[in-house]
């Protein structure tokens, strides 16, 4: 069908989603900051801030002493303890949930300890929605629940959020975001991300990265998981698979993967290959495991000491791959990689220095998580979010008590 | 990235009695990178600190900073330009809180008597700054703090004065492992923010984690520097244990100037 352009509902749609979006993620803003950030006139602004404020998804404040003469530009705030949405996250030794508000706050969250072992839906499931049970108890009443999304250490599905395949937490199709949806039974629906898709989200939107448009998240858990932004979009690919760079094959007819092919990344560098280099597989696991290995090596363990230098070395492999073929400008190690790049940045950077070109690695930073074990949860928050700002009128109407 | 050397040393001689320490070393630190300055035991790293905090005088050599010539004749020239100097024991005092470890001997005052809001949301702010999350009060003593939450201290210390350069001597020396990430990552973070940071540094593994550049000393003299994005972590043991990696480092592997 031939347009003539966006009718003034849809302009008008998209400047308050984008104000929203404004606030959300740089807090606080005054209403003349607001105009410079949009392009906008005053009383468009004005306008923007009155239908949002009228919904109850922004408050106006008069600023704290400026200092400076003249009356002072009324503050925007986002309202997040009234607004907020449920975000989840399922790792292969961790659940959590929380209940994060608008704006990026961690309202209130609950974890527990997963066993290893087969993964049972009904089991998970259960817990999850227990945590947003008792979390949504302790609400208010004028507050309002806009979405909820979950971050899951496997392959998913972009289109009806299936997981299609978790090979460290033994799932194969599994129908996460439905199965929980029910079970919460708030009438909402689950969106279901690749945890280490939506860590690199987080950590694009509101972690180290912040500015950077071009990043790459790598996610330590059993196994690695990443997360691609490119210009400042994240990377899904044709059905949302894409950034899977832990089944990278660095080693070919290497070390046996979960995902039945040899020398993946996740098989060099994952837990499992450095407890077993540093011949303590079986002994601790998760975290635990990796903080033991890299205090041994500080402590001049030399079994330890060579284990992490082979991963490191693997770990460099991959990300100099990575960075000759999206030339990011930053990398961020997160999850159990840490803790391992820290102990085995030598070896790390190394690698990178000999492997990737001297043009695509001049200008390149790596740096470690600042959103830490929050930041697969934060990144399931701004999935959740995505509807409310895309209408934020619309959505509130449906979901408003 | 482009930005000149905040601060940079040219021909520098020092000497105790009849023992020449550095030998025509020169270095630089640029704003928002953090340069890694290594070599052995006695390799002069200390002596060389000492020298940029104007604790020691220089015999020969010129100080420019931010591209201008500079005489520092002591500490409180050094402090006076915005170089702040983190020692390894800290210098922080066991029986005072947070807040006066902070503002010790440099006290904010209303009046006759002290600013204790003013100075304790200064420090606040510091820390906030800093993304430091693991102090739970400021007026807890630091005698109750853990060895990474006292070198947190020291550095917010240190950030606390609009400084440009800080210099860290082995902050992580003392640490476990837990810490150390805490503490590289705020060493990090520094230099995010725009300062100029030294690190002095054995553990190759931090050099190479936080790094921009490397400095390593050999015997007094500086064997070279360079880009972390340019060389292995083989090429800077070569040059702190013999001077010379293939075409970088001194000419000559004993040290004498070529």
């Amino acid at each position: 069908m031939m347009r003539a352009g966006p009718s003034q509902e849809e302009i008008r749609k998209h400047n308050l989603g984008t104000l929203l979006r404004h606030v959300h993620l740089g807090g606080p803003t005054s209403r003349a900051e607001l105009t410079t950030l949009m392009g906008l006139n005053r009383s468009t602004i004005m306008a923007l801030t009155a239908d949002l404020t009228a919904v109850g998804l922004v408050r106006e404040e008069l600023p704290r002493d400026t200092g400076r003469a003249g009356r002072p530009s009324l503050v925007v705030r986002p309202e997040s303890a009234r607004v907020y949405v449920l975000a989840f996250d399922v790792g292969v030794d961790r659940v959590a949930a929380a209940r994060i508000g608008l704006g990026g706050v961690i309202l209130d969250r609950r974890e527990a300890v997963r066993q290893r072992g087969p993964f049972d839906m009904a089991e998970v499931v259960g817990m999850l929605a227990g945590f947003a049970r008792q979390m949504h108890r302790k609400t208010r009443a004028d507050t309002v629940c806009v979405g909820a999304a979950a971050a899951f250490c496997g392959a998913v599905r972009k289109s009806d959020g299936v997981v299609r395949i978790g090979p460290n937490i033994g799932l194969e199709e599994g129908p996460f975001g439905d199965e929980l949806s029910r079970k919460l039974a708030l009438g909402l629906p689950v969106a279901v991300g690749n945890d280490a898709n939506l860590g690199a989200l987080a950590e694009h939107t509101r972690g180290i990265g912040m500015g950077c448009r071009d990043l790459i998240y790598l996610h330590g858990d059993v196994g690695i998981g990443g997360g691609i932004v490119v210009n400042g979009q994240l990377l899904g690919g044709f059905a949302g698979y894409g950034g899977e760079v832990g089944h990278m094959v660095v080693n070919l007819g290497g070390r046996p993967c979960g995902c039945g092919s040899r020398g993946c990344l996740e098989a060099e560098v994952g837990e499992r290959a450095l407890m077993e280099h540093a011949g303590r597989y079986g002994e601790a696991i998760g975290r635990d495991g990796v903080r033991a290995v890299v205090d041994a090596a500080d402590r001049g363990d030399v079994v330890a000491q060579e284990a992490l230098q082979r991963v490191g070395d693997w770990l460099g492999l991959g990300v100099a791959n990575l960075v000759n073929v999206f030339n990011p400008e930053m990398v961020v190690f997160g999850g159990m990689l840490r803790e391992l790049y820290l102990g085995s940045a030598a070896q790390v950077r190394s690698r990178i220095n000999t492997v990737t070109l001297a043009a695509s690695r001049e200008r390149l930073r790596l740096r470690t998580s600042v959103l830490g074990d929050d930041a697969t949860l934060m990144g399931a928050a701004e999935l959740a979010f995505a509807q409310v700002l895309a209408d934020p009128l619309e959505v509130l109407a449906r979901f408003a008590p | 990235m482009s930005q000149g050397p905040v601060l940079e040393l040219r021909g520098i001689d020092k000497s105790f009695g009849p023992v020449q320490v550095l030998h025509d070393v020169a270095f630089s630190v640029y704003p928002g990178e953090v340069t890694a300055l290594v070599g052995d035991n006695g390799a002069g790293k200390s002596t060389l600190v000492k020298c940029i905090g104007g604790i020691h005088p220089i015999d020969a050599g010129e100080y420019f900073f931010e591209g201008e010539k500079v005489q520092v004749n002591g500490p409180r020239d050094a402090a006076a330009l915005g170089v702040e100097i983190v020692y390894q024991d800290l210098a922080l005092c066991d029986n005072l809180d947070i807040v006066q470890n902070m503002f010790l001997g440099r006290e904010r005052t209303s009046g006759l008597v002290l600013d204790e809001a003013m100075m304790e949301e200064m420090a606040a702010k510091t820390l906030a700054g800093l993304s430091v999350r693991t102090v739970k009060s400021l007026r807890q003593q630091v005698s109750s703090l853990s060895g990474g939450q006292r070198q947190t201290v020291a550095i917010a210390k240190a950030v606390l004065w609009n400084s440009k350069v800080v210099i860290l001597d082995e902050p992580t020396a003392a640490l476990g492992v837990a810490q150390t990430a805490q503490v590289l990552e705020l060493v990090r973070r520094l230099a995010d923010n725009g300062l100029a940071v030294v690190l002095i540094s054995h553990n190759m593994n931090d050099v190479f984690a936080v790094s921009d550049r490397i400095a390593a000393l050999y015997l007094g003299r500086m064997a070279a520097q360079v880009r972390t994005s340019d060389v292995t972590h083989s090429q800077v043991v070569e040059l702190i244990t013999s001077g010379r990696s293939g075409e970088l480092g001194l000419r000559n592997g004993n040290g004498a100037a070529s």
